[in-house]
C-alpha cells in the first residue's frame, strides 16, 4: 500500500532520531532593532518518543519547531546553530536533500489546518502532490493513497472527502487532512504546532487519540508544541518549557506536574495547583435557602434563516436559577448555546420564548426581566451586567480607560464631575489597574489589563448579577489566574452573583459552586460542583469531563484502558438537522431504540442533580 | 464572606459618594490628559508623508493668494494672470541667466521678466501656474468634502437601517458606480454650463458613491463589533450607540479617503478642461493652460504646457503621499 | 451551474443598462442645455427652432420622447431600442450605432494592448519586488504604484509627443510620428475587418500599414502603460506579499514539495484579484482615455463622445454612455467567470 520511498533512509548514527543544538532564530525589521524568536534553542528527541514544547502564544516555540527543518517564516533567519537530524545537519545541507527529508522523513501539522491547505487545490491533489514528491508512484496511485490516508486518520467518505476543498471542510476535519499528508511517508518524527487549537473539546480528545494511534503505529516519533498544559500531561513522555524565546526547564512530565523547578513554570501551573489542591471557591457562605436572585424558566431562542423555513435552535427550554453571591458554571462545547443565553438572561438578545426573574433586593420583590419595557430594561442594565470575551473588542477603541469608566456613570447616576472622578479611581483601585492607565487607550494596555477595565465597568454602579462570557479565553494561563482571583475577590467583597460561561473546565472548577452542561442548545445536567465534575452522569457530561483534559499527570488519558468519547461531529443545531429524540442519538455510547424517537426530559436525581437522560433517571446507566 | 445587608445595596447617589472624595483617593500617578497626534508624529518620521504634506500646505497657500489677487487685494506674482502682457510667445530666461535676473529683480527693482515665458496670447505663465490652484484646489476641495458629506450622511443611514428604502438607494449608488466616471462628468458640466460651481456640483456627483459605500461597509463592520455591543449592556439608548460609538468609529475609512480624492479631483478638473469641457479660458487653471499650450507643443513652444503639468503632478502626487500614509495607519 | 450563473449575470446587466438608459436620457434633459439653439444658431428665426424641435422630436412630452426612444408606443414611426435602434445623430444624420461601432474598436484596440503590457510588467515586477521585501525592486514598485497612480496622463502624452516627435526630429534622430491619427494622413485606412488596425492588417499580411499602424500606436500605448502599470504592480506585490507569507506556502515548504510547484501554488492564489483589478481598470480607461485619444487624434469612442457632448448631440450622448457601460459589464462578466473558474470559493 505504501509505495517504498526513493531511497532507503541512512541507519541512524545516534540515539536521537532529532538533536538540535544552540539555535538562534532573528527577524531583522525595517528601522529598528531585530527581533530574535529563539536564542540558544537545544532539543533531543529519541525514536518513539513524544516530546512537548510549551510556553505562551509568540514565545518562539512555533518559531523553533519550524526552524527544526530548517524553514522559517518570511524575512526571518536562522542565525547559528546545528540541526541533527539522522546524525545529519539540516542547516548545512544542500537545498535540495533537504526538501527530500521534508515530508518524508519529517512531517508537520500546523494549527490554522484550514489556512494551512491551499483554497483553490482540491485536498487529495495536495496529499498526491506531497506523496509524488517524495516516492515514485503514478498520479492514480497516488490519488488512491491519499484516500487510504484519509481513511487511515478516521475520515468518513474518503472517496468523497478526497474532492472536497479547504473550505469545504470543518477545521478538525482539515487537521486531519494535514495529518494524513505528514503521515504519508511514514516520517520518523512528526511536529505537530498547536494541533487542536480552535477544536471543541471532544473533538480534540478523538483527534488527539488518533494521532497518537497513528503513531504509535508508524513507530513517529513526535515533537508536540502547544499552550495548552493540559495535551502535555496528557500526551507527552518530556516537556520543554520556553519563555521569550529562551528554554528555561526541561523535565520528564510526571516530575515537572509534581514539582516545576524554574519560578516562570511555577507561575503558569499556579492557578491549577490552586484549583486542585483547595478545590477553589467553597460554597459553604451561600445560603442554600436563600430565594434565587435571577431565575430562569423556559427560556429559549431560534434563529431566523434568511430564505429559509429552518431555524438555529440556539437554546431550548433552558432552566436553571442562581442564589445571591453565587457563582453557576456554564459549560459545553461551541455551538451548544451557552453565549446566547448568557445574552438572553440579560436580553441583549430578546429570547423567543420563556421568562426570566429577577429579585430586585431595594424593592424587596420579584420582577419579571422578560416585562421590562425598553427603557425599564435600559435602566436596569445598572444591576445586570456583562463581561465579554474579547477584551480589546468590547472597549471603544477611541475611549479612554477613563471616558469608558464613566460611562456607566452618566448614564444611571447624577454624580458631579468630581464624584464621578473619585468613583473611577476607585473602581480602578478595586480592579488592580495603577492611576497611570486613568488616560490609556483600550490598545495601550495588555489583555488583562483590558478585561480589568471591562470588570471595572460591569461592578461601576454595584451591580447585583453579573454574566461572564468566556471572560478568560483570550488571556494566557498566568493572567486567567489573576483575573479568576480578582472575580473571586470582587464577589466576595460585592456579593455579586455570576454566571460564568466557559469552556475551560479548570477555572470553571475553581471558581464556580453550580455547574450546568448544556449541548446544542440544551441543558443536558445541572448540579453541584463536586456532582458534576466527580461523578457526571449524562453520558455527553461523562465524554465532555472525560475528554478534557486536566493539566495533570494522575490518570492520563494515554494510560487509560477505555477512554470515553464520542461519535463524529456536533451536527449543526438546525431544525432539519437534530434528531428528533435525544439530541445525542447517533454519537451516544450508551443509546438504545427509544432514544431515537423519545425526547428527553430534565429529570431531578435523588442526590438534587438534573439529568437530560431517561435511562440515568430510570438507574439503567 | 462579607454578605452586605441588601437594603444598603443601591445605585450610588451623589450624597454616597462624597464621603469617597479623600484626598487619598485622588493621587498617585495620573498623568495629564495626553493630545498628542499621530500626523505629527508621522510628519516627523516619514518622509514621503512630510512631503505630501508641505506641498499641499504650499498649494492651499497659493490657492489663499490666488483669491486674494481675483478680489485685488494682494498680488503675490508679477503680472495679472487673466490679462495679456503684449509680449506673446516669449521663452523663459536659461538657466545661467536667472541669477542674473533675479539680482536685478529683487535687489535693484527692475520690472520682473517672464520667469517661465508667455504664451501665444502673451499670458504670464508664471503668474498663472501660481494662480491656477484658486481654481483647481477650491474646486477640488470643496466638490471633495462635499461627496464625503453627502455620502457618509448616506451611507451610515444605509449602514444602520437596512430596509427596502436603503436598499434602492444602495441600487442607485451602484448604477451611479456603473457610469463611465469622465465621461459623466464631461456631460454634466458641458450640458449644465461651463462654470466652477457646474463643476464642483458634477464632481461632487460621481465620487459620492465611493463614500456611500465605504461609509455603509464600515458601519455594517463596526455595528457586529463587542464594543458595540458592550454600550447596549452598559445601559445606553440605540440613539446613544449609534451616535457615541459607532459614528466616530465609522468616519475613520472616508477620512483617510478624502486626500486622495482631492487629487483624483484636481485630476479629473484639469482633465475636463484639457478636452475643453471645463472651465473657460482665461480663468488660470493648470488643465486649461495645458490644453492652450497643447497646439504649440509640437511646434517647439514647451513652456505654455510644462510648466503646470509639472504642477499638477506634483500636487497630486502630494495628496497620493497623504492618503497612503493615513491609509497605512489606520488599516 | 455555469450556464445558470450566466444568465442570472446577463439578466441583471441586462436590468443595469436600462435603468442606465432611463437615468442617462432623464439626465441629460434635466440639464439646463437648449439643444436646439445649438443646432440652428442662436439668431434663428422662432420658427426654424420650431421645426427643428419637432423634427428632433423634442415637441413632445419627456415620458413620450422616452417611449420613442426605447420603440414602444412610439408616435416617430421609428424603430427604437427594443428594435435594435440607438438613434440618429442629430448633427452627422447617421446612425448612431454604426459610428460607435466604427469608433469603439479604435478606443478597445490600443487600451487592450495597454493594459496587456502593463500586465507582462506588472506580474513579474510584482513578484520579485513581493520575494524580496525592502529590496530595490520593492522600493521602486512603491514609489512607482504611488506616483503612476497620481500623474496627468493628458500632460504626460504631450510631453512624451514633444520629446519623441519634436525634439527627437530635431536632432535628426529616428522619432514618433505625428500625433495625427491612427496612420499616417496620405495612407488609407484599410475597411475594417475587426476594427483592429493591427489585427486587420496582420489577417490582410499588409505589411506596410501593420508597421506604420504600430508606429503610431506606441505612443499613446506607451502614455497609458506608463499610468496603469504602477496601481497592477501594486497590486500583484501586495497579493504577493500575502500569499507568499501565508501558512499554506509555509506548510506546502515543509512538506518538501519542490522549488517549481511552490512557486506555482503562489502564483494560482494570487492571480485571481490582479485580474479583476486589471478588468476595472479596462472599464475605467474606456471613458477615462479620452484626453490621451483627443492628443493623438485617434479617432476613438471618447473622442467622438467629446465631440457629441460639445455638440449637444443628445442620441450620440446616450448611446456613448451606453456602449460604454455595456463592453465594461461584459468585461466584468467575463473576468467574473474566470475568476470562479480558477477559485473554487466562489460560487456560482
Amino acid at each position: 500500500m505504501v509505495a517504498q520511498p526513493k531511497q532507503a533512509a541512512p541507519a541512524p548514527t545516534s540515539e536521537y532520531v532529532l538533536e538540535a543544538k544552540n539555535i538562534t532564530v532573528r527577524f531583522p525589521i525595517e528601522h529598528g532593532a531585530d527581533v530574535v524568536a529563539v536564542r540558544n534553542f537545544n532539543l533531543q528527541v529519541k525514536p518513539g518518543e513524544f516530546v512537548g514544547l510549551m510556553g505562551q502564544p509568540s514565545c518562539g516555540k512555533s518559531t523553533a519547531a519550524m526552524a527544526m527543518l530548517g524553514l522559517v517564516r518570511p524575512p526571518g533567519v536562522i542565525d547559528s546553530g546545528v540541526v541533527n537530524f539522522m546524525g545529519r545537519n539540516l542547516l548545512t545541507m544542500m537545498e535540495d536533500d533537504v526538501r527530500e527529508l521534508r515530508g518524508r522523513d519529517i512531517g508537520m501539522i500546523v494549527q490554522n489546518p484550514r489556512y494551512s491547505l491551499h483554497p483553490m487545490l482540491r485536498v487529495g491533489d495536495q496529499i498526491a502532490n506531497v506523496y509524488r514528491a517524495h516516492n515514485q508512484v503514478t498520479k492514480g496511485e497516488a490519488w488512491k493513497h491519499a484516500i487510504d490516508m484519509l481513511r487511515m486518520v478516521g475520515i468518513n467518505d474518503p472517496e468523497r472527502r478526497v474532492k472536497a476543498y479547504a473550505h469545504e471542510l470543518s477545521s478538525g476535519m482539515a487537521q486531519r487532512v494535514l495529518i494524513a499528508i505528514a503521515l504519508s511517508s511514514r516520517p520518523r518524527l512528526l511536529i505537530a504546532d498547536e494541533p487542536t487549537s480552535g477544536l471543541d473539546v471532544t473533538i480534540q480528545a478523538q483527534f488527539l487519540d488518533q494521532m497518537w494511534d497513528a503513531c504509535r503505529q508508524t513507530k513517529s516519533a513526535v515533537l508536540l508544541v502547544s499552550q495548552n498544559l493540559g495535551i502535555m500531561a496528557n500526551y507527552c513522555d518530556r516537556i520543554l518549557i520556553m519563555n521569550e524565546g529562551t528554554l528555561v526547564e526541561e523535565a520528564d512530565v510526571y516530575s515537572f506536574f509534581k514539582a516545576p523547578k524554574h519560578e516562570y513554570s511555577r507561575s503558569i501551573l499556579r492557578l491549577q495547583r490552586a484549583a486542585i489542591e483547595s478545590g477553589g471557591a467553597d460554597a459553604a457562605h451561600i445560603d442554600e435557602k436563600a430565594a434565587p436572585l435571577i431565575e430562569v424558566k423556559d427560556l429559549s431562542k431560534l434563529f431566523p434563516i434568511r430564505h429559509s423555513k429552518s431555524k438555529v435552535h440556539a437554546a431550548e427550554n433552558i432552566n436553571f436559577f442562581i442564589r445571591p453571591g453565587e457563582t453557576l458554571g456554564l459549560v459545553g462545547e461551541s455551538g451548544s448555546g451557552k453565549t446566547t443565553v448568557g445574552r438572553c438572561v440579560l436580553r441583549l438578545i430578546e429570547p423567543t420564548g420563556g421568562e426570566i426573574l429577577f429579585r430586585n433586593r431595594q424593592a424587596n420583590q420579584v420582577e419579571r426581566v422578560t416585562d421590562y419595557s425598553t427603557n425599564e430594561m435600559r435602566r436596569k442594565r445598572a444591576k445586570l451586567q456583562i463581561v465579554f470575551q474579547d477584551p480589546l473588542d468590547s472597549l471603544d477603541p477611541r475611549w479612554t480607560v477613563d471616558r469608558v469608566l464613566r460611562e456607566p456613570l452618566d448614564l444611571h447616576t447624577d454624580m458631579t464631575n468630581e464624584q464621578k472622578k473619585a468613583r473611577v479611581i476607585e473602581l480602578m483601585k478595586l480592579v488592580g489597574l495603577e492611576g497611570a492607565h486613568y488616560y490609556a487607550l483600550p490598545r495601550e494596555m495588555s489583555a488583562g489589563r483590558q478585561q480589568r477595565v471591562s470588570i471595572a465597568r460591569a461592578i461601576a454602579l454595584n451591580p447585583d448579577f453579573i454574566v461572564l462570557d468566556e471572560p478568560t479565553s483570550a488571556l494566557t494561563p498566568e493572567t486567567t489566574a489573576e483575573i479568576i482571583r480578582l472575580l473571586m475577590d470582587l464577589s466576595a467583597k460585592l456579593g455579586i452573583a455570576y454566571l460564568f460561561i466557559s469552556h475551560d473546565l479548570t477555572t470553571v472548577k475553581f471558581i464556580c459552586h453550580r455547574v450546568a452542561v448544556m449541548y446544542l442548545g440544551q441543558m443536558v445536567e445541572i448540579g453541584s460542583k463536586d456532582q458534576v465534575f466527580n461523578s457526571p452522569r449524562h453520558p455527553y457530561a461523562r465524554a465532555l469531563l472525560s475528554a478534557y483534559l486536566f493539566p495533570s499527570t494522575d490518570n492520563r488519558r494515554v494510560d487509560r484502558t477505555v477512554r470515553e468519547t464520542l461519535k463524529g461531529e456536533i451536527p449543526s443545531p438546525v431544525t432539519e438537522n437534530l434528531p428528533k429524540g435525544c439530541y445525542l442519538y447517533g454519537r451516544c455510547t450508551s443509546q438504545v431504540d427509544r432514544c431515537k424517537s423519545a425526547p428527553q426530559q430534565l429529570t431531578q436525581l435523588s442526590d438534587g442533580r438534573w439529568v437530560r437522560c431517561w435511562r440515568v433517571a430510570q438507574g439503567e446507566i | 464572606m462579607t454578605a452586605e445587608n441588601p437594603q444598603t445595596r443601591h445605585t450610588p447617589t451623589p450624597e454616597d459618594l462624597d464621603q469617597h472624595i479623600q484626598p487619598h483617593m485622588v493621587i498617585e500617578g495620573i498623568p495629564t490628559k495626553r493630545h498628542t497626534i499621530d500626523i505629527v508624529r508621522k510628519f516627523k518620521e516619514e518622509g514621503l508623508f512630510r512631503f505630501g504634506c508641505l506641498v499641499i500646505m504650499t498649494t492651499m497657500g497659493l490657492a489663499i493668494f490666488g483669491w486674494l489677487d481675483h478680489y485685488d487685494i494682494y498680488r503675490l506674482w508679477p503680472f495679472d494672470p487673466n490679462r495679456a502682457t503684449g509680449n506673446v510667445s516669449v521663452e523663459p530666461p536659461g538657466f545661467l541667466e536667472i541669477p542674473g535676473l533675479l539680482w536685478k529683480t529683487v535687489i535693484l527693482g527692475h520690472e520682473p521678466p517672464h520667469w517661465f515665458g508667455t504664451d501665444n496670447a502673451g499670458l504670464d505663465v508664471f503668474s498663472r501656474t501660481l494662480a491656477a490652484p484658486r481654481t483647481d484646489m477650491t474646486i477640488a476641495i470643496v466638490a471633495a468634502f462635499l461627496s464625503m458629506f453627502i455620502g457618509t450622511a448616506f451611507g451610515l443611514v444605509a449602514g444602520f437601517y437596512r430596509n427596502a428604502l436603503t436598499e434602492f438607494l444602495m441600487r442607485i449608488s451602484d448604477l451611479l458606480q456603473a457610469f463611465p466616471v469622465f465621461i459623466t462628468a464631461m456631460i454634466l458640466v458641458a450640458l449644465s454650463g461651463r462654470n466652477e460651481f457646474n463643476i464642483i456640483l458634477a464632481l461632487a456627483l460621481v465620487y459620492t458613491p465611493i463614500f456611500i459605500r465605504l461609509t455603509r461597509a464600515e458601519v455594517m463592520g463596526q455595528a457586529v463589533r463587542g464594543y458595540v455591543e458592550s454600550a447596549r449592556a452598559v445601559g445606553n439608548p440605540q440613539w446613544r450607540v449609534a451616535f457615541g460609538h459607532v459614528l466616530p468609529n465609522s468616519l475613520v475609512p472616508s477620512l483617510v479617503q478624502i486626500s486622495t480624492t482631492v487629487g483624483f479631483a484636481i485630476l479629473l478638473t484639469s482633465g475636463l478642461s484639457f478636452v475643453g469641457a471645463g472651465v473657460r479660458p482665461p480663468t488660470p487653471e493648470w488643465g486649461l493652460m495645458i490644453a492652450l499650450g497643447a497646439d504649440h507643443i509640437i511646434l517647439g513652444e514647451w513652456w505654455g504646457s510644462i510648466f503646470p503639468g509639472v504642477a499638477i503632478a506634483l500636487t497630486v502626487f502630494g495628496f497620493a503621499a497623504v492618503g497612503h500614509g493615513l491609509e497605512e495607519d489606520y488599516r | 451551474m455555469v450556464g445558470r450563473f450566466i444568465a442570472k449575470r446577463v439578466f441583471l446587466a441586462i436590468f443595469q443598462l436600462f435603468g442606465i438608459t432611463i437615468a442617462v436620457f432623464f439626465g441629460i434633459r434635466a440639464l439646463p442645455a437648449d439643444p436646439v439653439a445649438r443646432l440652428v444658431g442662436i439668431n434663428a428665426s422662432p420658427e426654424a427652432v420650431q421645426q427643428a424641435r419637432e423634427s428632433l422630436g423634442l415637441h413632445e412630452t419627456k415620458l413620450q420622447q422616452l417611449f420613442n426612444y426605447l420603440g414602444v408606443w412610439s408616435t416617430s414611426g421609428k424603430p427604437g431600442i427594443f428594435q435594435g435602434d440607438l438613434g440618429v445623430s442629430w448633427v452627422t444624420n447617421s446612425r448612431v450605432w454604426d459610428e460607435c461601432i466604427r469608433f469603439l474598436p479604435v478606443t478597445l484596440e490600443f487600451i487592450t494592448y495597454a493594459l496587456i503590457i502593463a500586465f507582462i510588467i506588472a506580474v513579474p515586477l510584482g513578484m520579485s519586488s513581493a520575494t524580496k521585501p525592502g529590496g530595490a525592486a520593492d522600493r521602486f514598485t512603491f514609489v512607482w504604484g504611488l506616483f503612476a497612480g497620481s500623474q496627468p496622463e493628458f500632460w504626460w502624452g504631450l510631453m512624451f509627443v514633444f520629446f519623441f516627435f519634436f525634439q527627437l526630429n530635431q536632432w535628426d534622430l529616428p522619432h514618433a510620428p505625428a500625433p495625427l491619427g491612427r496612420l499616417t494622413p496620405l495612407t488609407t485606412e484599410p475597411p475594417p475587418i475587426t476594427g483592429f488596425i493591427l489585427v486587420d492588417s496582420l489577417l490582410r499580411w499588409d505589411f506596410k500599414v501593420l508597421f506604420e499602424a504600430a508606429h503610431h500606436l506606441m505612443l499613446p500605448t506607451f502614455t497609458l502603460v506608463f499610468v496603469v502599470s504602477g496601481a497592477i504592480t501594486k497590486m500583484v506585490r501586495q497579493n504577493m506579499v500575502r500569499v507568499v507569507q501565508s501558512d499554506y506556502i509555509l506548510y506546502a515548504r515543509s512538506a518538501g514539495l519542490s522549488r517549481r510547484k511552490v512557486a506555482l501554488y503562489a502564483l494560482r492564489a494570487s492571480m485571481a484579484p490582479a485580474m479583476t483589478l486589471t478588468a476595472i481598470i479596462y472599464g475605467f480607461l474606456l471613458g477615462g482615455a479620452v484626453p490621451v485619444e483627443l492628443i493623438y487624434s485617434l479617432g476613438g469612442i471618447g473622442q467622438y463622445s467629446i465631440r457629441s457632448i460639445l455638440q449637444f448631440d443628445y442620441p450620440a450622448i446616450q448611446a456613448t454612455v451606453l456602449v460604454i457601460a455595456m463592453v465594461s459589464l461584459i468585461i466584468y462578466l467575463v473576468i467574473d467567470i474566470l475568476h470562479a473558474v480558477i477559485d473554487p470559493r466562489i460560487t456560482f
